[in-house]
């Protein structure tokens, strides 16, 4: 072994440039999800964010059977895959760049996991798309692009914005730190931040399964991409053919210093510091650190060999098996159509399965919404449709004058509707508790859900009716009565009722 | 047991630390609790806040001077609004020059454009900014919380924000950082209420709702439109006259300008049918919000009984709700 204490550099601003790439990336990809809100960027510049995906849009195509014109765009992977490898991967990924950010390099484990994992990312993606075939897309949870726009939406950004306001409502009581704060505050929001943090049920299950992710780079770096990902499975495929890929050349010293730096471990040391390029990342380390120059990364049209970790036949009929298997599994009633009550799907989506089979569960939905309404599933649609979106009232009510969640969809699960069509959309029916309403019950006037009904002649009407009090006095007491016809669920008498807990109206699954 | 090490200390200080600031991450992790939506619990900082003496000052001095109320009439809403505060004495009689000032209209919801009468007509809006400004003020800011849509989203859809900043005013989109918890000093009921600190504190607060219907309040006038300045106003309607009176005690517009140019007549304080909506072209002016919503139940052929908040309003003290002996400036601004 050389003494790594006098290794040279060769910097050739490979390395700087792909480092300088990935965090640009990171930052436009960060911004598209942070601007993406009601009145924010054009709906184009936020989709983008999971139409690159050729994992999400195949599948989506495969599912719906029908064929959206931005998903195109997911073609620019794949071509560039035949081209680069899954420089994609190592280049731009905005998770592979976060997963760069925690190499825990002082906890390196010398002995690295087996070779054989590299399978597991083939066969997810044999599931993925297969699923995708029956019209089942729950595991587009996988996709590394919607792990990325839902862990930023559901986790992150709403974490920063409390941990934010906490302390800003700390500083305020400090004397002469309460206006800096508040002039901090009105740049911040509305314009960055939303002016009221959001909630998101469940946030803790997307925060958990990303930390899970980062804490995987603890075992191997990358361990993710290298063994998991089903869209570097995908893009692996095309890679075997990439016209630029890394070649050695005869004069190599076989010192390994390359083989030691490379974040997804493909260089071989049993095989003359070979790589595989449907695992290389072009990430350049090799290049910088190689003290002979004896590697590069020629244009050269020349299929690499294939490895001992590929799927043979076995394996690749035991992932159909389980995905057939899952996708039967998961449509069963018993868990499917458990709790129905509640089911309330964003506006203009009327046909269930057909939402199921349509929606990618990437969450910009979620982020649009500018009253939080909508929140991740986990509980309504069963495993099958888990993370799609679900309108909760009492958290958010669907706002009369808004069309976003549609208009953002990038794969149209929700409809794209006008103003006026969103308005006549019927989402669910409300009825009244009239053993919990103030008015019903307790004979106290209160009308706050007649008050807040958006419909212009109102869904929710007043009868008039007296009540005796004790001492023999009567008192008018102002009735709410739901009007079935006009009603439309958006579930503003919902969110706004006074009452704790549970509201005394609420609005139910038509 | 061993003493810590200044290390040690260190080290234990910061992760007790760093559990408290991650509370709120594990709060984001569940749907909104309720209780945020009940009063602030006693934790929470409380300052007293004595009322603001102006109203009164006012009253007895303007008396003489210049009319108890003004009511212009005519069809051009700048005009209206300059000519009649011209009558109530200029803006200069409100405010010095460098004064800071927050104008709160009616932007309760952003479903409709100013047409539907639900929200407050932004070329009145703008001709106060304006003349404010004119005024010398240093800073005119326009606000309110509205409870259906975010307060970008009912600021643009109203109209009010283009006119405003054309007029160089300020939109402040009201931040849950400036609710403080208040206590409320001689509050029959609501003895305490998160407020929107500014508002108590500027120099000037002009109060500009719009004359709609309500199924509670009957009509929401000035009175009412101060519920826009509180957090959880939905908490308040369980006996909502005395709430209202009380948060009135602290909340006091030195000048209210209800905007009757187009009244909401039924199905308010949302609307939504233009069928609904009548053309009044009226504006009502005064230093006493209670004088102002009680000259304007004429608009809707009624009188101030039709209004309880109103009249206990005035037994509070807070202004007059019996017109008669009170000079009325009536002018009509088109001829």
């Amino acid at each position: 072994m050389p003494d790594h204490k006098n290794l040279k550099k060769v910097s050739n601003g490979w390395v700087i440039a792909r480092k300088l790439t990935q965090v640009l990336s990171l930052v436009l990809f960060i911004l598209a999800v942070l601007f993406s809100r009601q009145n924010g960027l054009p709906s184009n510049l936020v989709d983008f964010t999971v139409r690159l995906s050729p994992l999400a849009m195949a599948s989506h195509l495969l599912s719906s059977k029908t064929f959206l014109a931005g998903s195109a765009l997911s073609l620019i992977l794949l071509i560039s895959s035949l081209f680069f490898g899954r420089a994609w991967c190592g280049w731009l990924c905005p998770l592979g760049t976060i997963l760069d950010l925690f190499k825990f390099s002082k906890h390196k484990n010398r002995r690295q996991p087996s070779e054989t994992l590299r399978k597991i990312k083939y066969g997810l993606l044999i599931l993925v798309l297969l699923s995708a075939l029956f019209g089942n897309l729950t595991l587009l949870f996988f996709d590394p692009l919607t792990i990325f726009v839902r862990s930023t939406t559901l986790t992150i950004l709403p974490a920063m914005d409390r941990i934010i306001f906490a302390v800003e409502k700390l500083l305020i009581k400090i004397p002469f730190m309460s206006k800096p704060v508040f002039a901090f505050d009105s740049w911040l929001r509305p314009d960055i931040l939303p002016s009221t943090a959001p909630s998101i049920q469940y946030a803790f299950l997307v925060g958990f399964f990303f930390a899970s992710l980062i804490l995987l780079n603890l075992i191997a770096e990358r361990f993710w991409c290298r063994y998991l990902c089903p869209l570097g499975a995908l893009l692996g495929i095309p890679s075997r053919l990439a016209f630029f890929q890394r070649r050695t050349k005869a004069l190599c010293s076989e010192c390994g210093i390359c083989s030691n730096n490379c974040p997804t471990d493909t260089i071989d040391s049993h095989n003359k510091y070979q790589s595989d390029p449907s695992e290389c990342t072009l990430c350049m380390n090799c290049l910088e650190s190689c003290q002979k120059n004896s590697l590069s990364f020629t244009p050269k049209w020349q299929p690499s060999a294939s490895r001992p970790y590929d799927l043979n036949r076995r394996h690749f009929l035991t992932s159909v098996g389980i995905s057939i298997f899952s996708v039967a599994v998961l449509s069963f009633d018993w868990i499917k159509n458990k709790a129905k009550s509640f089911l309330l799907r964003p506006p203009g989506v009327d046909d269930e399965s057909q939402f199921l089979s349509t929606c990618i569960r990437c969450g910009i939905c979620l982020k649009v919404c500018p009253t939080q309404a909508l929140q991740p599933d986990f509980s309504e649609s069963g495993l099958e449709g888990a993370w799609t979106p679900i309108l909760v009232p009492r958290n958010g009510f669907c706002d009369f004058g808004c069309n976003s969640c549609g208009e953002n969809c990038p794969v149209q699960a929700i409809p794209s509707l006008t103003i006026d069509n969103k308005r006549q959309a019927k989402i669910g029916q409300a009825y009244i508790d009239q053993d919990r309403c103030l008015a019903w019950s307790d004979h106290i006037n209160c009308i706050v859900c007649e008050e807040m009904c958006p419909i212009p002649q109102k869904a929710i009407t007043l009868e008039y009716g007296k009540h005796t009090l004790t001492d023999g006095s009567q008192v008018e007491i102002m009735l709410p009565v739901v009007n079935r016809e006009s009603c439309i669920g958006c579930g503003t008498c919902e969110n706004k009722c006074p009452v704790q807990g549970d509201a005394a109206i609420r609005v139910y699954t038509i | 047991m061993k003493d810590q090490s200044r290390r040690e200390f260190l080290r234990n200080f910061i992760l007790g630390a760093t559990t408290l600031a991650a509370q709120p991450i594990l709060a984001s992790c569940s749907v909104k609790p309720m209780a945020e939506t009940q009063l602030p619990a006693e934790t929470v900082a409380i300052t007293e806040i004595s009322p603001t003496e102006s109203t009164t000052e006012f009253a007895t001095e303007a008396q003489n001077q210049y009319p108890y109320l003004v009511v212009a009439r005519g069809t051009d809403a700048e005009q209206l609004v300059r000519q009649g505060m011209l009558a109530m004495g200029g803006m200069e009689r409100f405010m010095k020059a460098g004064a800071d000032v927050i104008i709160k209209p009616n932007i309760c919801i952003g479903y409709y454009s100013y047409e539907y009468a639900a929200t407050t007509n932004p070329w009145v809006v703008a001709a106060l900014v304006k003349m404010c400004l004119e005024a010398g003020a240093k800073r005119v800011r326009v606000m309110d919380y509205p409870f259906g849509g975010t307060g970008e989203q009912c600021y643009k859809n109203s109209g009010i924000a283009d006119l405003v900043t054309a007029a160089g005013g300020e939109m402040e989109v009201m931040s849950e950082l400036k609710f403080v918890e208040q206590k409320i000093p001689n509050a029959v009921r609501l003895k305490r209420a998160s407020i929107y600190q500014d508002v108590l504190t500027t120099d000037l607060l002009i109060n500009v709702p719009i004359a709609k219907s309500h199924s509670m309040a009957k009509l929401t006038l000035g009175l009412k439109n101060l519920m826009g300045t509180m957090l959880n106003r939905e908490s308040i309607h369980p006996s909502f006259e005395q709430n209202l009176v009380d948060l009135a005690t602290v909340v006091r517009p030195q000048l209210t300008i209800i905007d009757a140019i187009r009244t909401l007549m039924a199905n308010g304080p949302t609307g939504g049918d233009l069928n609904d909506v009548k053309l009044q072209n009226t504006l009502i002016f005064s230093h006493d919000v209670v004088a102002a919503d009680s000259y304007a139940t004429r608009l809707f052929e009624k009188t101030p009984e039709y209004l309880p908040y109103v009249l206990k309003a005035a037994e509070r003290g807070l202004g007059k709700a019996d017109l008669t002996g009170l000079t009325i400036q009536e002018i009509n601004v088109d001829a």
